[in-house]
């Protein structure tokens, strides 16, 4: 039917900036499993929220398409980041806030994480899952400063240690699991 | 901080994770416009995330492809009608613009002819009074013809008119600067004053500026006087002298 099997990332993008269907569908069909593994590795094992934020993501990739600059980074890494961002948003939105009501408050999110790291193994999967390799102390931290998009400064705060800390221990986590990724 | 403990600090994770702040990442995004070598490492790890990532693809459900590609279809063709709406709106403008200046046009060229026929006009006017004036000097000798200017009375005080009386021949014209004017049922009306008698020299009107108008004639004035009178034919035999307008003494004979 005309449409490629496959692009280099350079075409893909060239491609998509001209609004073109069929690399779309491509794009679609070739991240769209990555994408949501990382939306469910946030919002949890909600599989139809999950996928209304999949169809806000891949809508955002459409829409800002153009101001994805390849100077910066992959177009994958670029979307990655869509995607947590409005995971993040969804998890922070009052909507999903109601909806666990009777969960833990953002308050105790340093609760919720650890339980949730022990607790639920059905999204444990991606990152998260590599996640259990670290150390309890560097775990904490990269559980509320990526999968729930806490600041440094929040962190310090919620957990009592040094700002100068917090940062050092998720670099150094992030560089362990740099390590696993290999 | 050299580049190598740069790299080995987690920057490089950090910002690809979206966990660097908006300083971090400045400062990132600049050594990477320097250092090809972070560029490259920095590829190293995107990559690896990336086939980490796929490795770990969990399948969405299944309508929400349709779903993307449905909002996308109608995003796309919102977008077009747009553009041809603002098509359609410049034609409408170019078309009202047009249709504007063709109206300017005539308003213009109309207003030109208005105006060029009312300059004959004009033109025919002065030419038919400076004929008036001529004919005036021509049968008025000069020499002995006084000038009277006829000075505006409290109750008038913004009117003016000469009268030319020429004593050889008695005739009498009135040049009628600026009268104003006067409801349809009153007229103007000149007078002599000879030794305490008013001579009725004639009505008229003061429609028009500019005018000269032969009036009756007189031997003997010792001034002239205008008054408002009402409109009677052949005017009214004694002045009414609460609405004397205009008066003027002769210089003769006194």
């Amino acid at each position: 039917m005309g449409m490629p099997n496959t692009y280099t990332e350079q075409q893909l993008v060239a491609a998509l900036k001209e609004r073109d269907n069929p690399a779309f569908v491509f794009l679609y069909d070739h991240y769209s499993g990555a994408l949501y593994s990382i939306i469910r590795q946030i919002i949890g094992d909600n599989g139809e929220l999950a996928g209304d934020v999949l169809q806000e993501v891949f809508i955002n990739i459409w829409r800002k398409i153009e101001s994805y600059d390849q100077t910066k980074g992959r177009l994958f890494t670029w979307m990655l980041n869509i995607a947590r961002n409005a995971s993040i948003d969804t998890l922070r939105s009052k909507g999903y806030q109601n909806a666990r009501k009777n969960q833990e408050l953002p308050e105790n999110v340093y609760k919720a994480a650890s339980n949730q790291t022990t607790q639920q193994n059905v999204d444990n999967i991606g990152l998260k899952k590599l996640l259990e390799k670290l150390k309890p102390e560097h775990r904490v931290l990269v559980e509320l400063a990526y999968f729930k998009g806490f600041t440094h400064e929040e962190i310090a705060e919620m957990m009592t240690i040094p700002l100068g800390t917090v940062k050092t221990r998720i670099r150094n986590a992030l560089l362990q699991l740099r390590e696993y990724l290999k | 901080m050299n580049l190598k403990e740069y790299i080995a600090s987690g920057i490089i994770e950090s910002y690809v994770m979206g966990l660097a702040t908006e300083s971090e990442r400045a400062e990132f995004e600049q050594m990477c416009g320097q250092y090809p070598e972070l560029v490259a490492e920095r590829g190293k790890f995107e990559e690896s995330l990336e086939s980490y990532a796929s490795e770990q693809a969990v399948p969405p459900p299944g309508e929400v492809k349709a779903k993307i590609l449905k909002a996308i279809v109608t995003m796309e063709n919102s977008r077009k009608p747009r553009s041809i709406g603002l098509l359609r709106f410049v034609a409408a403008a170019a078309v009202i613009l047009l249709v504007g200046m063709v109206v300017l046009y005539y308003q213009v060229s109309q207003q030109k002819k208005d105006l060029a026929s009312a300059n004959k006009e004009l033109l025919d006017r002065v030419n038919s009074d400076e004929e008036t004036i001529n004919k005036i000097k021509r049968e008025v000798s000069i020499p002995n013809t006084t000038i009277v200017s006829m000075v505006g009375t409290k109750r008038a005080p913004q009117s003016s008119a000469n009268v030319y009386w020429d004593s050889t021949n008695s005739s009498v014209y009135l040049m009628v600067k600026n009268m104003p004017q006067l409801a349809s049922d009153q007229q103007y009306q000149l007078w002599a004053l000879i030794d305490d008698k008013k001579k009725n020299l004639g009505v008229f009107d003061a429609t028009e500026r500019n005018i000269i108008l032969r009036m009756d004639s007189t031997k003997k004035a010792q001034a002239f006087a205008i008054t408002i009178e009402k409109r009677i034919k052949g005017g009214y035999p004694t002045p009414t002298l609460d609405s004397l307008t205009s008066m003027g003494k002769t210089q003769l004979t006194q």
